[in-house]
């Protein structure tokens, strides 16, 4: 996307966003409710035109090409959308025609059997299970093999197998060089097979990074764990310096939280207040920050 | 040849498996036969000539009727399920998507006028006489007919397809397309009369013409109102 902005009856939707995905990368678009993810992702399928900017797919432009970016894109939405009187061998070869698959009925058949859903082919959409649906949704979407895929909250609904299955199979097109735009709200999801992520706040682009740039963005923070009395150990620690707050412990030990630039000398001194205060020290470890806590915190700055 | 595949989707998948469909159409169809059946008798002379030519309007027009509130329904349904979104995603033209399920209706709403047409040429030839009706049932004229509810369906359809466009429910769509239907039958049959009373020929051929100049400003006006952007929009 270069500089896209949409309009809505002059409410923005977009403002100026740029971003890229490469082939054989999974790029997580991430932002609350009304960020403009889905509009984004209309937008590079080709569903709705930008007010201002541009997008590229194979260097081809939406604006001057719109029908040959709509053919190298794979469009799934959170809301499968089949049309429910039509049998799945009907419904996919009906999709293949229009996006000038060769062979639309075998390319149909193939992609069933990769899907498991061989066995209903000539079933019709409207007897199919959520998870069915969804399956059928991203049949569609594939079933001109384009290079880029558009997955707008695909696993919503799904229960944890089924979204497991899923979640498997875009990595697996991931290994095929695919390049997978995958709108979601679920950060774990996201943190577990996004290269990178983009996140969205009121129509702007605020934060882009690879995942793990932005997972261990900021301050390290590290959370000490022990028996004992947590003021006790709260006040041998700010007699250091060392502002912490309480974290949850387990197992009846108590847990402390801190953050430093400089580990190698804070937490030292840290130790050394604790034991002169007869606290028992059991652990003194390093937080993995997760996605959703580095998103929280880049909302919250987005917000300020 | 994308616009045949969506016409033909929407014939075999949506019109023929859709039983509510099915029996509005048929009741459209059987009404007028109906009415040639319940007729008494038909005298000679104008007054007969034209009650003849009336069941050959009701032929062709009630089934076409039927087919105003089949297009409003084909689109709120996508609306609605969100069918709609794969469908605009595809590489096709807006204009593609608009002729594709218009015409699915059409020919379909073409079909049972034609049917209906031709069984009741047949009932009224079988009640008041093959040689009376051939009097006025002309080639001529059964093509007129045709070419006529064609034009409205065009007609009628397009500024359906418009309001469905705007509207969010499919039973609003189908609020709004009664009162197309009822409005078109009154506009129909004001000009119809007009022009049968100012004589024959030029007026009727002026009507026809001035239906196509419509029909191709409400395509028009349905194509954009149907463009991804604006459809979008709505959902």
């Amino acid at each position: 996307m270069r500089g896209v902005t949409r309009r809505f009856d002059g409410l923005i939707a977009l403002d100026d966003v740029s971003f890229t995905v490469q082939p054989g990368e999974i790029v997580a678009l991430l932002g609350p409710n009304g960020a403009g993810k889905t509009t984004a992702s209309r937008i590079i399928g080709g569903i709705l035109t930008p007010s201002e900017g541009d997008v590229l797919v194979d260097d081809v432009s939406l604006r001057n090409d719109p029908n040959t970016v709509r053919s190298r894109c794979g469009f799934v939405t959170d809301q499968p959308s089949l049309y429910e009187r039509m049998p799945l061998r009907a419904y996919l070869t009906f999709f293949g025609r229009l996006y000038d698959v060769h062979e639309p009925a075998r390319r149909a058949a193939e992609l069933a059997k990769l899907l498991g859903l061989d066995d209903v082919l000539d079933r019709r959409l409207g007897t199919f299970s959520r998870g069915m649906r969804q399956k059928v949704a991203i049949a569609r979407a594939l079933v001109h093999d384009p290079p880029v895929l558009l997955l707008d909250e695909p696993a919503t609904a799904l229960d944890p197998e089924m979204a497991q299955t899923l979640r498997s199979f875009i990595v697996s097109l991931r290994a095929r060089h695919r390049a997978i735009l995958l709108t979601t709200h679920d950060l774990d999801e996201a943190q577990r097979i996004a290269d990178r992520v983009v996140v969205l706040f009121r129509g702007r682009v605020v934060r882009i990074g690879a995942t793990g740039e932005i997972r261990s963005a900021g301050k390290p923070q590290y959370t000490v764990t022990f028996a004992g009395d947590g003021a006790l150990a709260r006040t041998a620690l700010s007699r250091v310096g060392i502002d912490a707050q309480p974290a949850s412990g387990s197992d009846g030990l108590s847990a402390l939280r801190f953050t430093t630039d400089d580990p190698v000398r804070t937490n030292g001194q840290a130790l050394r207040a604790l034991i002169d205060a007869n606290v028992q020290v059991v652990t003194l470890s390093v937080d993995e920050r997760s996605l959703e806590d580095a998103y929280m915190q880049i909302l919250q700055e987005a917000r300020a | 040849m994308k616009a045949w595949l969506i016409a033909w989707r929407e014939i075999r998948w949506e019109v023929f498996l859709d039983r509510a469909s099915l029996l509005r159409t048929g009741i459209f169809v059987l009404l007028p036969l109906f009415l040639v059946l319940a007729n008494g008798g038909i005298g000679r002379g104008a007054g007969g000539d034209a009650a003849l030519l009336g069941i050959a309007v009701q032929c062709v027009i009630f089934p076409a009727f039927s087919g105003v509130a089949l297009i409003a329904a084909t689109f709120t349904a996508e609306k609605e399920n969100g069918t709609l979104v794969p469908l605009l995603a595809a590489p096709i033209r807006d204009l593609d998507i608009v002729v594709g399920k218009l015409g699915g209706m059409v020919i379909t709403v073409m079909a049972a006028s034609l049917v209906t047409l031709g069984a009741g040429y047949v009932i009224a030839a079988y009640r008041y006489g093959l040689a009376r009706v051939a009097e006025v049932f002309t080639p001529e004229l059964l093509y007129a007919l045709l070419v006529l509810a064609f034009l409205y369906l065009i007609t009628t359809g397009s500024i359906t397809m418009i309001v469905a466009a705007r509207v969010r429910s499919s039973r609003a769509a189908q609020q709004l397309a009664g009162l197309v239907i009822a409005f078109s039958a009154a506009l129909f049959g004001g000009l119809g009369f007009i022009a049968s009373q100012l004589g024959e020929g030029w007026p009727l051929l002026g009507l026809g013409v001035a239906l196509v100049l419509f029909d191709v400003l409400a395509l028009e006006l349905a194509r954009r109102a149907w463009q991804r952007g604006e459809v979008i929009a709505r959902v």
